[in-house]
């Protein structure tokens, strides 16, 4: 069997052997590289913001940090309830982000990869368009009240309520599921499944005992990240549950807009270290799973749409019922993530129930007259796509670099680890007061002032909150690959960069390519970093220039956000597209 | 001030290669006065002036004062100051508002800024809170001092005991409401017991008084009206009547417009967007409960530091004239700080004033507003 990746290995191989010292040390540069960056860009600014729990007057007393455990306001209702919220808001993302990857993985269909490519969407929606979604399709009158009406159904009073909060969490985070799930069930091998089938195991027993366990780290994964976003959720909260439901977020806002870093602080450690704890037992669990893996072949799709629809063979019950299960998935998904989106787009092309493009014309205007101190339209979609692509070159290599580091065995790994996962634990608020101290006021040593902002400080900072992202989606399986596919290609006379780039790479595409889309994503839709980085000289991006244009008419800030989805569905759509290419080759 | 004008403007010239590289050190000269690098602060700002002009004058502000999707005084201050004034205006809109100055000045990091132009009693609080801080020393504000047209400003608008900070126009808080509701039979309840009937159930959304300035505005009006002892309770009786509080201004319009509740808190010039944009005026009633509406009067003062106080004073005293208090008023869509504004006729048609404005002063919010804001939020979170 001529294995497409054999064939590479052998044509590669035969040109290599003079790796340079520095092909031979990349890896490790990459490396430390990535430490540096974290360090100054993400530790020391987040630390320089967490002292403050475990100071007082200069002297360590760990006071404020008492209190907040000693109080049983804040453990019980703060914490405890937004745990609870979180772990409600996991199980929906769960459950609506499942069947997506089961369709977009099992299934052949026109657009499969436009759609998986648009899965990503949602991800980069600013919370204020999400709420104005969420108001028009599920508010008291609302798109779905009109056509439950229309059927004759009772109104439901959906907002603002607890379910409001954990439907909005899930209409984020399912597609983060269904991403990393697909990403896995692409890379699960057809051969190991047939095994199991010949061996006389049925397809449900082949089903569970070869894919699942493949699947799970993903699943795990997608859950993981979903609790620690929710947990750490902010602007939801506040938009769709309002005062009542407040979370920790919440309170650590409100503490820095009154400027009491103490309380803010020893808020922000403690829910640090709850999404810290949890992503380090999520690591360990990953480790014990993986299984090594020769070779894949991805399992073929089924098609969708039967060939012929009159054959009796196409409408078997199983294919009946496979088909009518994707069919009313394909309704939730359309009121719980279409449904926001549309109201969002239609809410930009209305005024009181008349069809207008008053809201666009405001956007040329602005373009066209606003004065330079004001936000307009045109540098924002560039800087957003400026910053996207320059955080993709930055964060892939980090990332990949770090999943081959963290992929070797070494004491300590789970630590090393797990630090480098902690962009993702800490909340945006902190992270956001940690740069303005740390970075934009600078340090002062040896007599100078070192401070750092404008696109280039923009871009760090999206590289270290996105990388993550490459890292758990390549490390699973790049720990799973059969280690004597990089040996012989080493014996071979291959560097280790060679043997990653030939070898390895092509092996773990998918996750790549998933892991891409995630950190041109988190680029897009960040603000918190963004907006204090960003100096004069028009450095602003896209979610930006949606708060700026928000008012007493949603028209502005609707248009905007709908030009920003129109951008990004693009981008994704290209991303993939380019990234598809790799694996073929 | 070893810091010059020209020192600045360079520095935020060669800002635009350093943005390049992202980075830069700046000598520190002896922890006092330090050049700053032209890191300028977060948000949107640019409008520098071209080296080598007379002067410079650096207004921060809060974004929406020179970007708002409607109208703005920004742009038009700026065209008519340096009209008048052989001066650049600048624009500085740090999303993070004054924070970011004091963040600043408690970091003992030097800044450009020569005004504040939108400071309110509780800023102006906090500032003077923070004071003694890290390497926060200095006052940040200077006096006023003997600014013209100081004696125009009406008397209940001042809000600074130590004559800081100078009132530039004020908006009055109270309710917005919609009477097309309930079959075009809603109407707003007169007074605030009246909010907790139970035929006003689920009728009125408010802001979050820890995350928003008008939340926080209604919240201490309900002080005002049931004293520190009583406004908890008050708000008790308010959620078991199923009132609801939502984050931002923002959210809470978003939701009224889309007719979640009848009413919502906002400001009493509602009417003046809601006309020039042909909206149906029955959306949009205003109502002052118990005949008061609470008064957020928004103030400009000088930094101390400032190395163009002659400027700066000339710009406040600017901002003081009638016309430009006329102009002013109409682009922020709020009162005018002083009496004789020529404003046009149909402006107090839309713009309402209530019978009686209400506030609490400098004094008796400080020392007791982050209290009062702890409380409220542990109270109704509980629930």
């Amino acid at each position: 069997m001529d294995r497409p990746v054999g064939a590479a290995l052998r044509r590669r191989v035969s040109r290599v052997g003079r790796a340079g010292a520095l092909e031979r040390r990349a890896l490790p540069l990459l490396a430390v590289g990535t430490a540096l960056l974290l360090v100054l860009l993400f530790y020391y600014p987040v630390a320089t913001v967490l002292v403050e729990a475990v100071l007082e007057d200069g002297r360590f007393t760990f006071g404020p940090l008492a209190d907040v455990l000693g109080n049983e306001f804040y453990v019980v209702r703060v914490f405890g309830f937004t745990a609870w919220q979180a772990f409600l808001s996991t199980l929906a993302s769960v459950a609506l982000g499942l069947p997506g990857a089961w369709v977009l993985a099992r299934f052949e269909f026109r657009g499969r990869e436009t759609l998986k490519s648009l899965t990503m969407v949602p991800f980069v929606l600013p919370s204020v368009m999400v709420a104005v979604g969420f108001y028009a399709t599920f508010g008291a009158a609302g798109t779905l009240n009109d056509v439950l009406g229309a059927l004759g159904l009772g109104e439901l009073d959906l907002l603002p309520s607890l379910g409001a909060i954990i439907l909005a969490h899930a209409f984020y985070n399912a597609p983060l599921v269904t991403r990393v799930t697909t990403a896995a069930w692409e890379s699960v091998d057809a051969g190991a499944v047939e095994t199991a089938r010949s061996l006389g195991a049925s397809p449900r027993r082949a089903f569970r005992d070869v894919v699942v366990p493949q699947l799970l780290p993903a699943v795990l994964m997608g859950a993981t990240l979903t609790f620690v976003f929710t947990f750490a959720s902010f602007p939801i909260v506040l938009a769709l549950g309002g005062a009542r439901y407040a979370t920790v977020e919440v309170f650590i806002y409100s503490a820095v807009r009154q400027l009491d870093y103490a309380d803010a602080a020893a808020l922000a450690t403690v829910e640090s270290a709850v999404s810290l704890s949890l992503t380090a037992l999520y690591l360990r669990y990953e480790r014990a799973q993986t299984a090594e893996r020769r070779d894949v072949r991805p399992l073929t799709r089924e098609r969708l749409v039967p060939e012929s629809w009159t054959s009796a063979a196409a409408w078997t019950r199983e294919r009946l019922a496979s088909r009518l299960a994707i069919a009313g998935y394909a309704a939730i998904v359309a009121v719980v993530v279409l449904g926001p989106l549309v109201s969002m787009v239609y809410a930009s092309l209305t005024v009181d129930g008349q069809l207008t493009l008053d809201a666009y014309r405001f956007l040329l205007r602005r373009q066209v007259s606003g004065a330079a101190f004001q936000v307009k339209p045109l540098p924002a979609v560039l800087n957003s796509l400026l910053f996207g692509v320059a955080t993709l070159v930055v964060a892939l290599p980090m990332g990949v670099s770090m999943a081959v580091l963290t992929t070797r065995k070494f004491r300590g790994r789970t630590l090393v680890d797990a630090l480098s996962m902690a962009p993702l634990a800490v909340s945006g608020i902190v992270v956001g007061l940690g740069l303005l101290r740390g970075l934009v006021f600078g340090i002062e040593a040896f007599g100078y002032r070192f401070s750092a902002s404008g696109p280039a400080a923009i871009v760090a900072a999206h590289a270290v909150a996105a990388y993550p992202f490459v890292v758990r989606n390549v490390a699973p399986p790049l720990d799973g690959l059969d280690r004597t596919l990089v040996e012989s290609a080493r014996s071979l006379g291959a560097s280790r960069v060679r043997a990653l780039l030939d070898v390895e790479l092509p092996l773990v595409w998918p996750g790549v390519a998933a892991g891409a889309a995630f950190a041109f994503a988190i680029s897009v839709g960040e603000f918190d970093a963004t907006v204090v980085l960003a100096e004069g000289g028009g450095t602003y991006t896209m979610p930006v220039a949606v708060e700026r244009f928000i008012g007493r008419r949603l028209g502005p800030a609707t248009a905007m956000g709908t030009v920003l989805l129109a951008v990004t569905a693009a981008s994704f759509v290209v991303i993939e597209r380019v990234g598809g290419g790799f694996r073929g080759r | 001030m070893s810091r010059t004008r020209r020192q600045f403007l360079t520095a935020a010239g060669a800002g635009g290669a350093a943005l390049l590289a992202g980075c830069q050190a700046d000598p520190v000269d002896d922890g006092s006065d330090t050049p700053d690098g032209g890191a300028e602060p977060t948000g949107t700002t640019t409008g520098t002036g071209t080296p080598g002009t007379a002067d410079t004058l650096v207004v921060a502000a809060y974004p929406p004062f020179v970007d708002a999707p409607s109208t703005s005084p920004g742009a038009w201050l700026k065209r008519k100051f340096e009209e008048e004034f052989d001066a650049t205006l600048v624009y500085q809109t740090p999303e993070s508002e004054l924070n970011y100055y004091l963040e600043r000045a408690i970091q003992g990091v030097d800044f450009e800024a020569d005004v504040y132009v939108g400071l309110d009693t509780g800023q102006l609080i906090d500032a003077d809170n923070r004071r003694g801080e890290g390497k926060f020393t200095d006052p940040l504000f200077a006096e006023a001092g003997d600014l013209e047209g100081l004696d125009r400003v009406r008397d209940g608008l001042m809000f600074d005991p130590q004559d800081r900070a100078v009132p530039f126009d004020t908006g009055y808080i109270s309710l917005v409401w919609n009477a097309t509701m309930d079959g075009g039979d809603f109407v707003a309840p007169e007074t605030f017991e009246g909010l907790t009937e139970s035929e006003y159930e689920g009728d009125l959304i408010v802001q979050n008084p820890t995350t928003t300035a008008t939340g926080e505005a209604f919240m201490l009006h309900t002080i005002k009206q049931f004293g520190p002892e009583g406004y908890l309770d008050y708000w008790d009786r308010l959620r078991d009547n199923g009132v609801t509080v939502l984050g931002s201004w923002s959210d809470t319009y978003s939701a009224y417009e889309n007719e979640e509740a009848p009413m919502v808190v906002s400001y009493s010039t509602d009417q003046v967007y809601a006309a020039a944009e042909d909206k149906d005026l029955q959306k949009h009633q205003i109502r002052f409960l118990n005949d008061q509406g609470y008064a957020n009067p928004e103030g400009m003062a000088r930094f101390a530091d400032s190395d163009a106080p002659r400027l700066a004073r000339e710009f406040m005293a600017f901002m003081l004239r009638p016309e430009i208090q006329a102009g002013i008023a109409q682009r922020n869509v709020a009162f005018p700080a002083i009496d004789d504004a020529p404003l046009p006729e149909d402006y107090s048609q839309y713009a309402k004033e209530p019978p009686e404005p209400v506030t609490f002063t400098y004094d008796e919010l400080q020392g007791n507003r982050e209290e009062w804001t702890d409380q409220w939020a542990r109270r109704f979170a509980g629930g």
